[in-house]
């Protein structure tokens, strides 16, 4: 049994024109990718053109040098895994209490809206803002020491704790409220329900939020620029309030230099540091699937 | 006639501005189960949720009046809602097994109010647990199993075995079974029939069938008032008000 109105030109012309439409789409779609994934793939080459004949190693083990052969990475290294050290330690513990607190205990008035509201603008201030309020309030007020992984994991614990917050809270809300209506049915005390029941399924997504807040901390340059971590270091660190640079702030630090040989060290440092993230980013997608509970 | 295992007088119950419950006095038997009905929004799971206050963990919603456990207020300065959560256990409408093994649904309970000394006891209890909801036998091989695992008519046993497990007097039990298929409904309710006799058991539902197999009495809302209550077989054959009669013959609903 056939319609005829299927088959009249109209319609044909109809259907035509949607599939082109559908066509056109993905083509468009398909070049955004392309068109963004090309820059990457570029940046990669010239970076591994570069860097790729710098990385042994004499550079992963070495410090900085003004003799750019002797030039190494691990001092800046070694400064950005105590600053993330810090910034972890205080940033995790501060934010998810802060995120458990706004969605399961506060009261609902405007005070709790007004903190919210901060929260989620302290997440979009520009970081540079934060370098001087470190400034300010760590080096200048507190005397810690200037240059030191403590201020600058202190100065990011600052910058990255909003985020954990907002992603923290967001991975709270997602936990259905029959466990909550579960929990407290046969007894359980807020804070039982919480600690039994919320955080750990609303734990994989706290942690991916983390690691992406910590992610952006590690690639942070211009808040370390204003509380001095731009020093020249020739010695790693050996705790938290030596003087020390950090990974990408010896990115910036080379590029400024005019001797050759700092090109492909400033590449190499780049690779370095790219693998930094991508390990950091694996581990979140792998801790994402591990702790995932499904239902 | 022995005293009443929750007796409310004058409840009302308020989200916020609106009045959910309005001036309900109801006292409710052990032994017996007591099957609360009405239309989808007369207010019977608010009032349900106001016997164990669950309604305590709804922000604006607000409890007046009297209601007695054993004649103690529960609203009382000297009841601590999470003790008496405990006493009073609650199934929901959709089977909510925590995402852990079959054990640990049943453990948690036991565990956070300390009711097990050591392992062999809590084995003990779990057991006996999923014997009582009539689940052993389909569980008793799989005990680490997730219990999300299961099918929706267990998953709601395991929810009702995790409600005994901390040693209730009251269970109340809200629509338990409108997610479940008529075989698993048909379980459920046996095993209402068989747990009556140790724990005082009251049923919100929406099918009046159902209230008239499992209860012995019957309460009628209708627009947050309690319109009538009495034996289950009286309720149905005999309704005293003509708005019971409206409902149970399907002329609203």
């Amino acid at each position: 049994m056939s319609n005829p109105h299927w088959q009249s030109a109209a319609a044909q012309k109809r259907i035509a024109k949607r599939n082109a439409a559908e066509r056109r789409f993905k083509a468009i779609g398909l070049g955004a990718i392309v068109l963004s994934l090309a820059f990457l793939a570029l940046l990669l080459v010239i970076m591994l053109k570069n860097g790729l004949g710098g990385l042994d190693w004499s550079f992963l083990t070495g410090s900085d040098s003004t003799d750019a052969d002797i030039a190494g990475v691990w001092g800046a290294t070694k400064g950005s895994l105590l600053t993330m050290f810090v910034t972890l330690v205080l940033a995790f513990p501060l934010g998810v209490l802060a995120a458990i607190y706004l969605e399961e205990f506060a009261p609902r008035n405007r005070w709790i809206d007004l903190v919210e509201v901060s929260i989620n603008n302290l997440a979009a201030v520009p970081s540079i803002i934060f370098g001087l309020l470190g400034l300010a309030v760590f080096v200048n007020t507190a005397h810690l020491p200037r240059s030191s992984p403590v201020v600058g994991g202190l100065t990011l614990a600052l910058m990255t704790m909003p985020v954990i917050v907002i992603s923290g809270r967001n991975a709270i809300k997602a936990v259905p409220p029959s466990i909550r209506e579960a929990a407290y049915g046969i007894g359980a005390s807020k804070v039982q329900t919480t600690f039994h029941h919320v955080l750990p399924l609303a734990l994989p997504g706290i942690l991916t939020g983390t690691i992406i807040g910590m992610a952006r901390a590690l690639g942070e340059t211009a808040p370390l620029l204003m509380i001095g971590m731009r020093a020249f270091v020739a010695t790693p660190p050996g705790g938290i309030t030596d003087p020390s640079s950090v990974l990408p702030m010896q990115i910036f630090l080379w590029s400024d230099e005019i001797d050759k040989g700092f090109v492909q060290n400033t590449s190499a440092a780049i690779i370095v540091l790219l693998l930094f993230l991508l390990a950091m980013n694996g581990l979140a997608i792998y801790l994402r699937n591990k702790f995932e509970v499904r239902w | 006639m022995t005293e009443p295992k929750l007796t409310a007088r004058n409840v009302d119950v308020y989200y916020g501005e609106k009045k959910a419950i309005d001036n309900v006095s109801i006292a409710i038997d052990n032994g017996i189960v007591t099957a609360f009905i009405g239309p989808s929004g007369c207010g019977k799971s608010t009032f349900l949720r106001s016997l164990n206050r669950m309604n305590d963990t709804i922000a604006g919603a607000r409890v007046t009046g009297e209601i007695l456990l054993d004649g103690e207020d529960i609203y009382g300065p000297d009841m601590d809602p999470v003790a008496l959560r405990a006493r009073v256990g609650m199934v929901f409408q959709k089977p909510n097994p925590f995402p852990k093994s079959i054990y640990e649904n049943i453990a948690y309970g036991p565990r956070i109010h300390g009711l097990a000394q050591g392992k062999a006891q809590m084995d003990e209890i779990v057991e006996s647990s999923l014997v009582k909801a009539g689940l052993w036998d389909e569980v008793k091989d799989r005990l680490s199993d997730p219990g999300t695992a299961l099918s929706g008519g267990q998953q709601q046993r395991l929810c009702i075995a995790r409600a005994i497990a901390v040693s209730p007097e009251v269970i109340l039990m809200d629509e338990p079974c409108s997610a479940l298929d008529p075989i698993a409904t048909a379980r459920i309710e046996e095993l209402i029939d068989e747990l009556k006799n140790t724990y005082a058991i009251v049923i919100v539902t929406h099918s009046m069938q159902q209230a008239a197999r499992v209860s012995q009495r019957t309460a009628f809302f209708h627009l947050g008032h309690l319109v009538e209550y009495g034996e289950t077989s009286q309720l149905f054959t005999t309704p005293r008000e003509d708005r019971t009669k409206d409902y149970i013959t399907g002329r609203y609903g």
